[in-house]
Formats: structure tokens, C-alpha cells, sequence
């Protein structure tokens, strides 16, 4: 177990180097050099330009700017080209934001896919199933910007209240109450619109994991011996076809720092995402790489975490 | 079964609390109508979020529209674009003239003389009853001087520079009270047509080392120009002018203001204005003299530059801050100060709060100047997509929305809104590089103009919402010369063009000469839909009349440094955004037209270029104004743009919302918000307040 957690460690202290250093190069490698002024504007000389480019680095060599960027990122001096701000700080700003949303739209999913899936495979081929695949087609299929224009000009014109943002904007002196419930109404749509895609895929999953499981023959034993049907289904089977799921909660970990673009923007939702999209459109290096690096270390702790969770839930498996 | 009941309850229970938060959250209804505080705030949305709110070291948009507010300049432009005084209340421009006493040639008027005598005769000259010196105020004699500098060395690898030693000789003075572009030529009737151009100033200099006759000409040259005209404004602020924290705005103000903008640290992307400037002095409290070294007439436009308190920004206050905070005296400059995230200027709204992509909210200045606005809050919402805008617009959470183009036709008839529409600052065009056959002939490329329909661009592409524009003006000032025609549709005249130029059609239908066929590539950048339809409208137009044309669109940056800036390219579709100012120098004189420069479609004309510096120079409206429109026409002759539309904006507000003064005898007159001559109906913001009714004045947009 230590030696499996010891090699573990060793391992992907190598891949993330890697990671580092193809991403640094690839966020180089791409036309285009960040600036705070545009090229094409009359007022501008190639002196300034030119002082620009001193001042981030960028004249210097690419193994130089490699060292000089991570040597910041770890002292934590690291700051955004655009305003001048700290990198960590104004990303830790962000994952709480963004964190709410991931968490509501998570505890959907999940909540939602798996009662769905069950009964899908349970009544197979019977009127709930065929109605929740259609659906399930459906939601994968919509465009999320699209499902979420229509949502949002529905609830606005019908509804007669404020959809976007983190909360309705002015509502500063209103009853904590008031405040509390304004923020979990904001949550509600660009929760949901987060959750769809994934309840759609998952309740698709769970339903063929069942199936999967429900055909096995220690299923067919434990229904001849005249177990009820709920103890069969629920105790038996879904414990076994749940393996494979407790594994994905690993996995979830890299989410926690993505957020969507398209959500946040729709929504005016001050979140990751966006952020991370304002920085890739201005070229902000130090924001991307930074975004870039702990994303590839949540995925490596995520990796970790789900061979850690397999082996406590299937104790064949032996590390 | 507790495991099925579990997972029947757990979904519903999340989707009931977060359903039944509905019956809390305040509707439009009660953020708008319900709340009498809501007429007193301003509040606007803008899709980007502000950078740094400082005037002299932001760039973007949404900084500036804050930076507006919280900071003000010494002048700005009234509503007939002329010039006011802000935080100056008054100015004069006057000027220094210099040259030195060339010993080696004799004068026209007086034979050979030595620099007092000069000094005298030109004293007594310029006193008498000549209306032509009327405007000489003083001469004066600098007497010769001795002197060491270094300078860096020209045609050499940069940072080589070489220590001059300096015998300058006698320098007269001339003061005038105006500025005379023109003095020198003046003066040469007095002292010979070659007083000036013969002075070798290479005399007077000894290099420290060994340099080349080119580099020592150049070199003498820059350090003792045989004239010079030292142009002056001198601000006198208007006393009583506070920051928002209660000091005083004075001239160490403004002298600090520039310092900081021509501060290498700083990386400030105002230098360019304030290149020319040779010093900034205080010459009291409230009298700062700014003189340059150049005739620079866009001089006067650079102090709307906000002023920054010096007290809260010079290196007292920044070590004082590092130090607060932790980091590196040395390294802290103005770019790391909280001076950026919470401004202190002195304009009419003070910076109170800013939440990063969510709002930021100023509220008013109670002591400014003028008197406070008459909101009491200005917020700017950070919403990025276009539909919830104008969701939020329609709701009334929001006072005023940007309408899009193919949004106009329909919203221009809502009775339920304001609507203000004019003309941008910015034009698009299709450039040739001139450099190129068959570019190289100004009969193609006015052909090529010929071919396409401009009238159903502006119609199809942009609903309508532009104008013809025939040269490179902002079309809403003077220096917009409205004599010259739009290139008429008229695709015959064009292959008769084609054909004096020595195209004509092959047998294959396409044109051709010696040979070979007319063909060439139109390149723009992706992500503009616009200018992707502008492209195939123009291919489909060269198409008609027989030429090939293949298209291409590439990514921004590849477009500019892989294309534009090393000139690969035949034609290439693009726009340029511009200010009121008229100086064309870095997009139309023959000396920008290197790589990585703006003149990219390298048009190059003596007349232009002449002229381009005169209008640089010229400080007397009219004649600018005279010249504006000769280079307007020269450009519009040679053709290397086809000029395509000025956009037009159109923007809609709150019906509510009026003007609202204070007469002085005390009578509260309200009125309709009506467009300056330019379009701009922001003008009289400080005066708007929001009426819990609309009024019933007639509002017409």
C-alpha cells in the first residue's frame, strides 16, 4: 500500500513535469503574443512594443521564461498581465464562485441519474425507459447555449424576475433570508444547465451498468431463492453495478476548476471558466499556465484518489 | 425499502429547495418601481470587465468609461468639439524660436555681421510699425556655450552611444505670442534664402571617439539644429478644484501626471502623446508651463489626460505602500499599486466598489467643481452576453442598451425608449499593396473600387446602419472634405479603366495583359463576420468583370505579424478606428511604409507627405482644416484604400430619464436629453437624473 502510494507519487511528479512543459511550449507555440496594446493602432511604436515584451519576458529565451514563470507560480509572485493582480489570488476568487455552481450541478447529476437509470433498466423497454432515452437524445443533443437562451428568455418575460449574475443585483439590504434564497435562485438555471448533459449521459449509464448486472447469474440465484424484487435490485445488484461509479468521483476533482464558458457568460456568473477564457483571448500566459497546471495536478490527485477508492470498495483488488 | 426511498427523496428534496427559492427572490417589479433609490442610480452595462482604472495605464474600454468619471483633464472638447477648459480654467499658446548665428554666411539685409549686431538689428526691425512682426514679442541673444553630452549613436547596434563635446555658437531667441509655423521662412527675407540650410553644424562638434562623416552629420544635426521652434502652453488651473480626498489639485499635479506617463517603469501606452513634450514646469501652485521641442499641434488634445494626485502615487507614497505590503520597494512601481483597483481623481463620481466581472459602483462627488451630478450612483454591471443586456434592459435593471445592428430597424419604432444614433469614429476599407502589380496602377485599383457595390454592403451587411466615406476623416469633423464623391457602382466604366490600364478580356473570359491573367488574393482576419461577408461580395464583384480572386481568412495575430506587418499580401479588408484629431502621419506618409509599420499598403506621394507634416505642425484651425482637405483629396485620387462605410451606432435609454438643471434663481427646469452636433448624447450626463414618470415633453431621439 505505501510502496503502491510511494511509486504513485513518483510517477506523476514525472508526468506533471511533463505536463508543465508541453503546455508552457504549446501556449508558445500558438501565433499571437499578449499585449496590452493593440499592434494595429496608429498611436503605438515598435519601441513601446518592444518595452512591452522586456517587461513580460518574452525576449528572452523559452527555457529561461519556463524557469522564470514556475519559480512564480511557486513563490506564489505570479501576476496577470492584464491588471497587475495576483494569479492565485484572483483564481481562488473565481473556484468559490464557481465551486457553488459545480456543487449544485453535481449533486443533480447524480441525485437525478441514478433513480432514473435504475428504473430504465428495471422496466426495460417499458414506457419510462423508451420516454427517458428519448429525453436523454434530446438533452445531449441541444445546444447548451441555445436550451439556455430559451430558458432564460421564458423565465424572465413569464416569471418577472432576475435570472443572471450571483445574486439580484442591489439586493444588498435585504433580509439575510432574502439574501440567502435570491443566491440559490441564481443557482437554480446555470445549475441545471450544467447538470443536463451530464444526467442525460449518466442515467445512460447506470442503466447499462444494471442491465449489465441484472443479467448475472448470482442475480437469477438470489430471485430463485425468492428474495423480494426491491432487496434483489437495491441491495444486491446496484451495490456491485455502483463500482465503476465510485470510481468516477476521483475524476469529478479536475471539474472543481473548469467551470464552463458558456454558462458563466450567458449567466454573467463570475466564475473560472470565464476567467480562463478572457485570459486565452488576451493572451494572458500567466493565468492559463497557472489554470493549466492545477487542473493537470487535480487530475493526477484524481487519478490517485480513484485507484485509492477501488481498492476500498472491491477488496479483490489488491495494490 | 430505505435504499429506493432514499434515492426517490434525495433528488426531489434538492429540486424542491432549490424550486421553491422562487418565492423569495425580489421580482423586476420590486427592483425597479418599488424602489424610490433606483432613480437616483445610473446604471449601465458594459460586456468586459474594467483592468486597471488608471487613466494612464489603461487602455480598454470599459477603464476608460470609468476612468471618465473618477478622473478629469485639464481641457476637454465642448459639444461643438472646440476646446474648454476642466481643471484649467485658461491657457495660452505661445512659442520660443531658436537659431543659431551662422558666422559663415552673410545676411540679406545686412551683409555679414557678428550675433550682437544681428540680435540688435533684428530687435529694431521687429520693432518698427510692420504689422507683419506684429507678433514678435521679444529678441534675445544666448550667448555661445560650451558643453558635453551623450547621446546615442545613429546607424548603430542600439544602446552604443558616444560622448560629444559641444562649442555651440551665439543662439538667437525669438518670442512670439503666437505659434508661426511658417517664422523661419519669414525671417529668410531678412537674413538670405540659405542663412539657415548652410549653418554646418559639424563645426561645433568634437566626438570622444572615432565616428563616421555620415554618423557625425547626423549626429551634429540633432544636437545643434540650425532652428528650432519651441512651442508653449501655458495651463492656469482653476483654484479650488479638489481631489476626492479632499486635497487640492495644483501643478506638481500635472508635472507628475506627465513624469509618470514618460516613466520607462510605468509602461504607460500615453508616451506617444507626450513624446514631443520637452519639460513640464511649475511655475506656481496653480500655473504649469509645458514647452516642447517640436511644432506638435495635436498638443493641446493630450491634456484631457486624467490628472493623478501626486500625493497618493509618488515614491514616497509607493515605498510607503510596498513597505505596508510586504514586496520589493524597488520593484514597486505605479503598474503594482492599489492605486488601480480604488482610484482617487477628481472628477464628478468617486470610486466606491468593484467586484471583479460582477459591477463597479461610483458614487457622486459632492464638492466637485461644477457642482455634484445629479445621480448619486453610477454602476456599471459586467454582463458579457449581448441577450441578457438586453433582457436586463427591458427589465429596467438596466438604463440603456447598445442596439446591434440588425436589431435597429426594430427597436427604432419602440415608443417605449429613447434612441440617440450617429456616427462612429472608424471606418473600413479594402488596402492594396501598392507595392504590387497590378496595384501598382492607381486606374486598377479605382476599377477594382468601381466593381463593387458599396450602397448594398451598407444595406445587406449592416442593415443599413453606415455611411459612403471617401477618405481617411472622421466624417463628423471639418477635416472631412464632403466635395469628393463616392466612387460610383459601375462596373462598365471599370473594365474601360481596366482597359486603358492594358487589361483585356481573354478568351477565357478572364482579363488579361502580356499573358497573364488578373489575379490576385483578398486576405482579412477570422472572427469578424463582417468583413467575411465584405469578402465574398467583393470576390463575387472582381468575379463579374473577370477577375480571379481567392479569399482567405486567417487568425488575428497570424493575420498581423505573418501578413500585414511583413506586407504579404495583395488586398486585405480592414478598418482602422481613429479620434478627432487629423494627424495621418503613421498611416499615410512615406516614411511609415518599413515592415511592422502602419502605411502597410506603402502609398507614398511628395504632395501628401508635405502636407501630413504641415497639418502636424499647423496650429491655426482653418489652414488645417484647407490642408486636411487637399490630402483628402490626394488620397482619394490615388485610390490605395477602396473606402468602403463609416459605421453608424445607435443606443437606447430609459424614456425616463431627462435632463435636469438648477436655473439661478433657484427654479428646477427639466428637459429633454438632446445629441451633440457629433452624435454624443452623454454630454450633459452630469445634469440626467430618472423621473418616476416620463415626462411629457415630447422626447425626441
Amino acid at each position: 500500500m505505501l510502496a503502491f502510494l510511494g511509486r504513485s507519487l513518483v510517477q506523476k511528479t514525472i508526468t506533471l513535469f511533463f505536463v508543465s512543459v508541453i503546455s508552457f511550449l504549446i501556449i508558445h507555440l500558438a501565433p499571437g503574443e499578449p499585449s496590452q496594446i493593440n499592434p494595429l493602432d496608429p498611436k503605438f511604436t515598435p519601441e513601446i512594443v518592444e518595452r512591452m515584451r522586456q517587461e513580460f519576458h518574452l525576449d528572452k529565451p523559452l527555457h529561461i521564461q519556463y524557469v522564470l514563470f514556475y519559480r512564480g507560480l511557486f513563490s506564489g509572485t505570479i501576476v496577470s498581465w492584464r491588471d497587475n493582480l495576483p494569479v492565485l489570488g484572483k483564481i481562488w476568487e473565481r473556484f468559490l464562485n464557481s465551486l457553488l455552481l459545480f456543487v449544485v450541478g453535481t449533486l443533480l447529476t447524480w441525485t437525478i441519474s441514478f433513480p432514473v437509470g435504475i428504473r430504465s433498466a428495471i422496466r426495460r423497454d417499458g414506457p419510462f425507459d423508451k420516454s427517458s432515452t428519448f429525453i436523454a437524445y434530446v438533452l445531449i443533443s441541444i445546444p447548451g447555449f441555445f436550451f439556455a437562451y430559451i430558458l432564460i428568455i421564458i423565465v424572465v418575460t413569464q416569471l418577472q424576475v432576475p435570472v443572471i449574475g450571483m445574486y439580484s443585483f442591489g439586493i444588498d439590504t435585504a433580509s439575510p433570508m432574502v439574501r440567502l434564497m435570491d443566491r440559490v435562485w441564481h443557482l437554480v438555471l446555470p445549475s441545471i444547465l450544467g447538470a443536463t448533459g451530464g444526467i442525460a449521459v449518466l442515467s445512460r449509464y447506470v442503466r447499462s451498468q444494471m442491465l449489465e448486472i441484472i443479467g448475472q447469474d448470482y442475480v437469477r440465484t438470489a430471485r430463485a431463492k425468492g428474495l423480494e424484487d426491491d432487496t434483489v435490485y437495491y441491495r444486491h445488484a446496484l451495490r456491485n453495478a455502483l463500482l465503476p461509479f465510485v470510481t468516477m468521483f476521483g475524476l469529478i476533482l479536475p471539474g472543481l476548476i473548469g467551470g464552463s464558458v458558456i454558462i458563466e457568460s450567458i449567466f454573467s456568473w463570475p466564475g473560472m471558466g470565464r476567467m480562463a477564457y478572457e485570459a486565452i483571448l488576451a493572451r494572458d500566459y500567466p493565468v492559463i499556465l497557472t489554470v493549466n497546471f492545477i487542473t493537470a495536478v487535480l487530475v493526477l490527485v484524481g487519478t490517485l484518489i480513484s485507484d485509492l477508492l477501488y481498492m476500498v470498495v472491491d477488496p479483490r483488488i489488491r495494490l | 425499502m430505505n435504499i429506493r426511498r432514499f434515492l426517490i427523496a434525495a433528488p426531489t428534496l434538492i429540486t424542491l429547495v432549490l424550486l421553491a427559492s422562487y418565492f423569495w427572490v425580489p421580482s423586476y417589479e420590486e427592483q425597479t418601481l418599488g424602489n424610490p433609490d433606483r432613480l437616483t442610480r445610473f446604471i449601465t452595462a458594459s460586456s468586459g470587465d474594467a483592468s486597471m482604472l488608471n487613466p494612464i495605464l489603461s487602455a480598454d474600454s470599459a477603464s476608460s468609461q470609468i476612468g471618465t468619471l473618477v478622473f478629469e483633464g485639464l481641457v476637454d472638447r465642448d459639444e461643438q468639439l472646440r476646446y474648454r477648459g476642466r481643471i484649467a480654467r485658461d491657457w495660452r499658446i505661445y512659442q520660443h524660436a531658436y537659431f543659431y548665428v551662422n558666422d559663415a554666411a552673410a545676411t540679406a539685409r545686412w551683409g555679414r555681421v557678428d550675433a550682437p549686431t544681428l540680435a540688435a538689428r533684428l530687435r529694431d526691425e521687429m520693432a518698427r510699425d510692420d504689422p507683419s512682426w506684429n507678433d514678435i514679442e521679444a529678441v534675445d541673444l544666448a550667448p555661445a556655450e560650451t558643453a558635453t553630452r551623450t547621446v546615442p549613436l545613429p546607424d548603430a547596434p542600439p544602446g552604443e552611444t558616444v560622448a560629444l563635446d559641444i562649442q555651440a555658437p551665439a543662439r538667437i531667441r525669438l518670442t512670439l505670442d503666437t505659434v508661426d509655423p511658417n517664422l523661419f521662412e519669414r525671417l529668410a527675407r531678412l537674413l538670405g534664402v540659405d542663412y539657415f540650410d548652410t549653418f554646418d553644424p559639424t563645426r561645433y562638434v568634437t566626438p570622444a571617439r572615432e565616428v563616421s562623416q555620415r554618423q557625425m552629420t547626423a549626429l551634429a544635426r540633432q544636437v545643434l539644429p540650425a532652428t528650432a521652434h519651441n512651442p508653449i502652453i501655458e495651463f492656469y488651473l482653476r483654484p479650488g478644484v479638489t481631489f476626492h480626498d479632499g486635497r487640492p489639485v495644483t501643478a506638481e499635479d500635472v508635472r507628475f501626471t506627465y513624469e509618470a506617463i514618460m516613466d520607462p517603469r510605468n509602461l504607460s501606452p500615453r508616451t506617444p502623446d507626450y513624446e514631443p513634450v520637452q519639460a513640464v514646469e511649475v511655475v506656481d501652485p496653480l500655473t504649469v508651463r509645458v514647452i516642447y521641442s517640436r511644432l506638435y499641434s495635436p498638443a493641446l488634445g493630450t491634456w484631457g489626460m486624467g490628472i493623478l494626485p501626486a500625493h497618493l502615487l509618488d515614491a514616497a507614497a509607493l515605498r510607503a505602500e510596498a513597505n505596508a505590503r510586504g514586496e520589493d520597494p524597488d520593484t514597486f512601481g505605479i503598474r503594482q499599486s492599489g492605486f488601480n483597483r480604488r482610484p482617487v481623481g477628481s472628477g464628478p463620481f468617486m470610486f466606491q466598489e468593484w467586484r471583479s466581472d460582477q459591477y463597479l459602483r461610483l458614487v457622486r462627488f459632492e464638492d466637485y467643481w461644477e457642482g455634484a451630478p445629479n445621480y448619486h450612483q453610477y454602476v456599471m454591471r459586467i454582463i458579457p452576453d449581448p441577450l441578457t443586456q438586453e433582457m436586463e434592459f427591458y427589465a429596467g435593471t438596466v438604463d440603456d442598451y447598445n442596439v446591434l445592428p440588425h436589431q435597429v430597424e426594430r427597436l427604432s419604432r419602440d415608443e417605449r425608449f429613447q434612441h440617440f444614433s450617429g456616427t462612429s469614429f472608424g471606418y473600413s476599407y479594402i488596402g492594396y499593396n501598392i507595392r504590387r502589380p497590378p496595384f501598382d496602377d492607381p486606374r486598377v485599383r479605382r476599377a477594382l473600387g468601381m466593381a463593387i457595390d458599396t450602397q448594398k454592403i451598407i444595406d445587406y451587411v449592416i442593415y443599413g446602419q453606415g455611411e459612403r466615406i471617401t477618405g481617411p476623416f472622421a466624417k463628423q469633423t471639418d477635416y472631412y472634405n464632403h466635395a469628393i464623391a463616392p466612387l460610383p457602382f459601375d462596373p462598365q466604366g471599370a473594365l474601360a479603366l481596366l482597359a486603358e490600364a492594358g487589361w483585356r478580356p481573354g478568351r477565357d473570359g478572364y482579363l488579361q495583359k502580356e499573358g497573364r491573367r488578373l489575379a490576385f488574393t483578398l486576405i482579412t482576419n477570422h472572427g469578424n463576420p463582417i468583413r467575411k461577408d465584405i469578402l465574398a461580395i467583393a470576390q463575387d464583384a472582381w468575379k463579374k468583370i473577370g477577375i480571379q480572386v481567392e479569399t482567405d481568412m486567417l487568425e488575428w495575430s497570424v493575420f498581423i505579424q505573418r501578413r500585414v506587418n511583413r506586407q504579404d499580401f495583395d488586398a486585405l479588408v480592414l478598418g482602422w478606428s481613429m479620434g478627432i484629431e487629423p494627424d495621418l502621419f503613421q498611416i499615410w506618409h512615406s516614411s511609415q511604409t518599413g515592415p511592422f509599420q502602419l502605411n502597410f499598403v506603402g502609398f507614398e506621394d511628395p504632395e501628401a507627405d508635405d502636407l501630413i507634416l504641415r497639418i502636424r505642425r499647423e496650429y491655426d484651425l482653418e489652414k488645417q482644416v484647407e490642408y486636411c482637405h487637399r490630402l483628402h483629396q490626394i488620397i482619394a485620387e490615388a485610390q490605395p484604400y477602396t473606402f468602403l462605410y463609416v459605421g453608424r451606432w445607435t443606443a437606447l435609454l430609459d424614456r425616463r430619464i431627462v435632463r435636469q438643471i438648477t436655473t439661478e434663481d433657484g427654479r428646477t427646469v427639466q428637459m429633454p436629453i438632446e445629441p451633440t452636433i457629433t452624435g454624443g448624447y452623454t454630454f450633459h450626463f452630469n445634469q440626467w437624473i430618472k423621473l418616476p414618470q416620463a415626462p411629457l415633453f415630447d422626447l425626441q431621439g
